[in-house]
């Protein structure tokens, strides 16, 4: 009697310890404040459906705090850093890369060594894929998981173009058959810098690790001495005989719809079936990657050093990982952004998510692209684009 | 003198003050960083160095070359085309007709028409469509020179299109003026009974009696065609580009340091302005020593038929052009896939109508709240200012009179000659130094500078010609200056007032650079989308901003027409000829 007395009172007292741990939890709030860049209404919709399935799944929930800018959020942090906030920070997670996260991570402002614990941090094959761990040349380092990826994607007019070109020294052919057909934007436009990336990696197939290293002049000279020469013979077979390029890269979808340009390129390809449907393309446009590499870029998202719920905030980023989630942030109709798994690492069910998708015609196909080139060291972009005002000319 | 005459006295005082002073500003706020003073960026020096930095750029000379050649050669056209037109038409039934074919058009913003012009020009436009259309083995447009030709001749073709209505209806303004008329015609009765032909006649008698008069907004249109930025920067090439697209693209650096540069290029543009004004001056000394024995030569026929001929002829190029750009903007803003060298769309959708007016609801918004309340402000300003003339005037001597018109005369067209450029960019740096947060002050006022001078020259005329009788009666029957200034003069102005309010809004709905660098990007105007657009992926949606951009200025005029005769219309029954758009000379 007496004993069962007792236990009933411990298990009363371990139920009571129980509900008030748990009710504390939920007191501490365990709302994940995710700071990403709020301009687009896909993303924003995307975030909205991961909110669901988190709170759903975990009873985690995500506030997507939508910026202007990521900078605010970086310099948010700071300040946090700067006033003494060491682990009650009001950003849990953050969507940068490039010169963010070189900013971020140069003032530790980035919780170190968490991405590898990740249970989906696998599937993105990182020690194939290097480029999910290597920020605009900079190694993150386990301070941001990878989230999706921008790469570089051609589309030409199957009309009037049977075989586009495959590599950088096609596109030079191809320039000669088609002569006036082709051009890419002035390099102060992010897609005219880009192609210039593409063109300096592509055609320095050797020893590429010093492009992820700051650049220096020597190394520069050496390097660029054979991308000069190329853009000397594809210049004057360009469209206006290379003497008017476009200053917007979105000018070079239209030209494509006029027939002006037989080949053109972007880093979104998720754009162009869109464009078909709005007639703004013809149905007869194809998307492909190149067989020498397609320049792109992996935005991430990392935790900042004081959050204040980081098992919450990995519990996210691994969710963000899954196939399914990674699945559905790639329909076009989503967001149309290209997953960081790789689909060597998924098993036949989960790469079937993935595939679900009837494809439009002009879309970029499944797997489309062979072989990522990660952006080079960001030193390198501004070498490149002064390099190219001086040999060039100002242009505006 | 009563207290509201001294207050209009004021009020004209006020409204030369804002003509004034953000033009004067300005140049300050340029001049300053062009000699590399700008303690913002911690220049405190003066120094040449903005300028040799500017003169180390190979292109320098070839910019102002481009910006001096195409103004003038645009403005040249349209002078000659123009009086061409009034020459062969004057006093013929046919000059109403050409009247309300161009009249639309000076309505249309310059950024509009360029965009239309970018249409029809590039090589998949209509043009290349109709004229390489039949070969089907090869359907890819041409590779033409147009739109971006080094030499700038798809400047010149816009420019001339838009500037030739404007000196066109100048012209017929000027020759309704009553006293004036009277005397064209006798004299040309006169010519005609000795023998010259109507053309001859008008040439070589009217010509020189009313080109006086057309000059101030002739130089004003040449300083406009060397230094606006929306035509050269939609069809200019860009290697190199216009000095004043140069300009632009400097301030906007993202640099800090190019700004210095960019001001001494905006002293540059200043210059370029000067000289094509300096070279225009000369061609007229020239041609007036050089016209004086062809005058007297008492040759009778110049070639009539010819030029009866050729003005025919632009009248029909320029019908074909205007119905060409309109179709052609109208067709794209509703079309499915278009493939080269089909003449139509291969179908007709409202998809991209219903995609525009959703993201172009704010700027429409904001184009119309602005501009009506600057147009309602400048309106009212410049009634006011019109009062204030006619009182302080009055008792002034003959002398003092006439120094008092050209002194209004040089104001009114004082932002109208200095480039937008040269002066806007030191107007926003004063402004983002001391009243940074008032982004929508800002606009108001770099919007207003353009209006002013528009509505104050289409008013002027009305407010000048009104009949004193009706005012003395009215004072005669003891009513106070005020009241017959609400009671007697506004209703009598009514149409005059409705067309100056059309004319304000389509001022102010067309401005860009004032838009853009006022507001800093923030506030989105149609126009400022437009432009935008017109570099963007979709052709289809830019054809949209473009329909809209001309619906509406139009839809202004079209109520300043209506409204005086659903309400009354005592001007009118006065004075019959002050229907249509007319944009009249302020008389020196």
């Amino acid at each position: 009697m007496l004993t069962s007395l007792k236990l009933t009172s411990v298990s009363c007292r371990l139920a009571i310890l129980l509900l008030c741990a748990l009710y504390s939890a939920s007191m501490q709030g365990a709302t994940v404040q995710f700071h990403a860049w709020g301009g687009s209404a896909q993303v924003n919709g995307y975030l909205e459906w991961v909110s669901e399935q988190v709170e759903a799944r975990y009873g985690i929930e995500v506030n997507h705090v939508k910026l202007a800018d990521t900078s605010d959020a970086v310099s948010r942090v700071l300040a946090e850093k700067a006033a003494g906030n060491l682990n009650q920070g009001s950003v849990d997670l953050i969507w940068i890369n490039g010169e963010n996260f070189a900013a971020m991570s140069e003032h530790g402002l980035l919780l170190k060594n968490w991405v590898s614990q990740l249970a989906n941090f696998p599937l993105t094959l990182p020690e194939k894929n290097t480029a999910m761990v290597t920020d605009f040349g900079l190694p993150t380092q386990g301070q941001e998981a990878p989230w999706g990826k921008a790469a570089m994607v051609f589309y030409y007019n199957k009309r009037y173009v049977s075989s586009p070109p495959k590599t950088i020294h096609e596109l030079l052919h191809f320039a000669q058959r088609y002569p006036n057909r082709f051009s890419y934007p002035l390099p102060n436009d992010y897609l005219g810098i880009s192609f210039l990336k593409y063109a300096l990696i592509a055609l320095n197939p050797d020893n590429r690790d010093v492009f992820y290293q700051p650049v220096n002049d020597t190394v520069f000279r050496q390097r660029s001495e054979v991308l000069w020469r190329f853009l000397d013979k594809l210049h004057p077979l360009m469209w206006k005989g290379g003497r008017y390029m476009v200053s917007q890269a979105s000018t070079l979808q239209r030209l494509m719809s006029d027939g002006e340009l037989l080949l053109a390129f972007s880093f979104t390809a998720s754009e162009i079936p869109s464009a078909v449907k709005r007639y703004d393309l013809p149905e007869s446009v194809r998307t492909y990657a190149m067989s020498d590499g397609s320049l792109g870029n992996v935005h991430f998202i990392g935790i900042p050093f004081n959050s204040a719920h980081v098992e919450e905030a990995k519990t996210v980023v691994n969710f963000l990982l899954s196939p399914e989630a990674q699945a559905e942030k790639q329909k076009v109709a989503v967001w149309g952004d290209e997953t960081v798994l790789d689909m060597a690492a998924l098993n036949p069910m989960q790469q079937a998510r993935f595939q679900s998708e009837t494809l439009h015609p002009s879309a970029l196909p499944i797997a489309g692209i062979y072989h990522l080139l990660p952006e080079p060291h960001a030193s390198w972009t501004d070498k490149l684009r002064e390099a190219w005002f001086a040999r060039y000319g100002e242009r505006f | 003198m009563s207290g509201f005459h001294r207050f209009s006295i004021v009020m004209r005082m006020v409204f030369m003050c804002i003509l004034i002073i953000p033009v004067f500003a300005g140049l300050i706020g340029v001049l300053m960083p062009a000699f590399g003073f700008f303690p913002a960026l911690g220049e405190n020096q003066i120094s040449l160095q903005p300028f040799s930095q500017l003169l180390a750029n190979d292109n320098v000379l070839s910019m102002s070359w481009l910006s001096l050649s195409t103004g003038l050669i645009a403005t040249l056209l349209a002078l000659m085309g123009a009086l061409l037109l009034v020459a062969v038409f004057y006093q013929r039934a046919w000059l109403n007709r050409i009247q309300h074919l161009l009249s639309p058009l000076l309505v249309v913003p310059h950024a509009a028409a360029a965009i239309a012009f970018l249409f029809i020009l590039s090589p998949s436009g209509w043009l290349a469509r109709l004229f390489s259309g039949s070969d089907m083995n090869n359907p890819l447009p041409p590779d033409w020179a147009f739109p971006y030709d080094p030499y700038g001749l798809s400047i010149i073709l816009a420019l001339t299109l838009k500037e030739l209505p404007f000196v066109f209806l100048m012209l017929l303004s000027t020759l309704s003026q009553p006293q004036l008329e009277i005397k064209v015609k006798g004299y040309l009765k006169v010519a005609q009974s000795l023998g010259y032909s109507q053309i001859t006649a008008f040439m070589t008698i009217v010509v020189p009696m009313i080109y006086s008069h057309i000059r101030m907004p002739l130089l004003a249109v040449l300083a406009f065609a060397t230094a606006n930025v929306e035509v050269p920067l939609i069809l200019g090439p860009n290697d190199p580009p216009t000095l004043a697209v140069a300009v632009l693209r400097w301030f906007n650096h993202v640099d800090l340091s190019m700004r210095f540069q960019a001001s001494a290029a905006a002293v540059l543009q200043l210059l370029v302005t000067l000289t094509a004004l300096a070279c225009w001056w000369l061609a007229e000394q020239v041609i007036r020593k050089l016209s004086r024995h062809a005058l007297l030569s008492g040759k009778r026929t110049w070639g009539d038929d010819v030029l009866t001929l050729l003005a025919v002829a632009v009248v029909f190029v320029y019908s074909v052009i205007a119905l060409l750009l309109l179709a052609s903007v109208y067709t794209w803003s509703v079309a499915t896939y278009w493939p080269f060298p089909q003449l139509l769309p291969d179908g007709f959708t409202l998809m991209h109508w219903q995609t525009a007016l959703r993201s172009l609801a704010v700027p429409l918004a904001n184009s119309i709240i602005l501009a009506f309340s600057v147009t309602v402000f400048a309106v009212v300003l410049v009634l006011l200012a019109l009062e204030g003339e006619l009182q302080m005037t009055k008792h002034m001597s003959a002398a003092m009179g006439r120094l008092d018109r050209s002194i209004m005369h040089i104001t009114l067209y004082l932002p109208l000659l200095v480039p937008g450029v040269a002066f806007l960019f030191g107007l926003v740096w004063f402004q983002q130094m001391y009243f940074s947060h008032l982004t929508w002050v800002h606009l108001f006022v770099s919007h207003l500078i353009y209006v002013l001078p528009y509505v104050f020259i289409s008013l002027a005329v009305a407010y000048r010609r009104m009949d004193p009788r009706y005012v003395k009666v009215a004072y005669g029957l003891g009513k106070t200056p005020i009241t017959v200034f609400f009671a007697v003069k506004l209703p009598m102005l009514f149409g005059p007032i409705a067309v100056a309010f059309a004319l304000g809004l389509a001022i102010s709905f067309s401005q860009y650079l004032p838009t853009l660098l006022s507001a800093g990007g923030n506030i989105a105007t149609v126009t400022t989308e437009a432009v935008a657009a017109a570099s963007g992926s979709s052709r289809r949606l830019s054809a949209v901003y473009v329909v809209v951009q001309i619906i509406m200025p139009l839809c202004g005029f079209i109520l300043a027409w209506w409204l005086p005769n659903v309400f009354f219309k005592p001007s009118l029954k006065a004075n019959p000829k002050n229907q249509g758009i007319k944009v009249y000379e302020s008389n020196p």
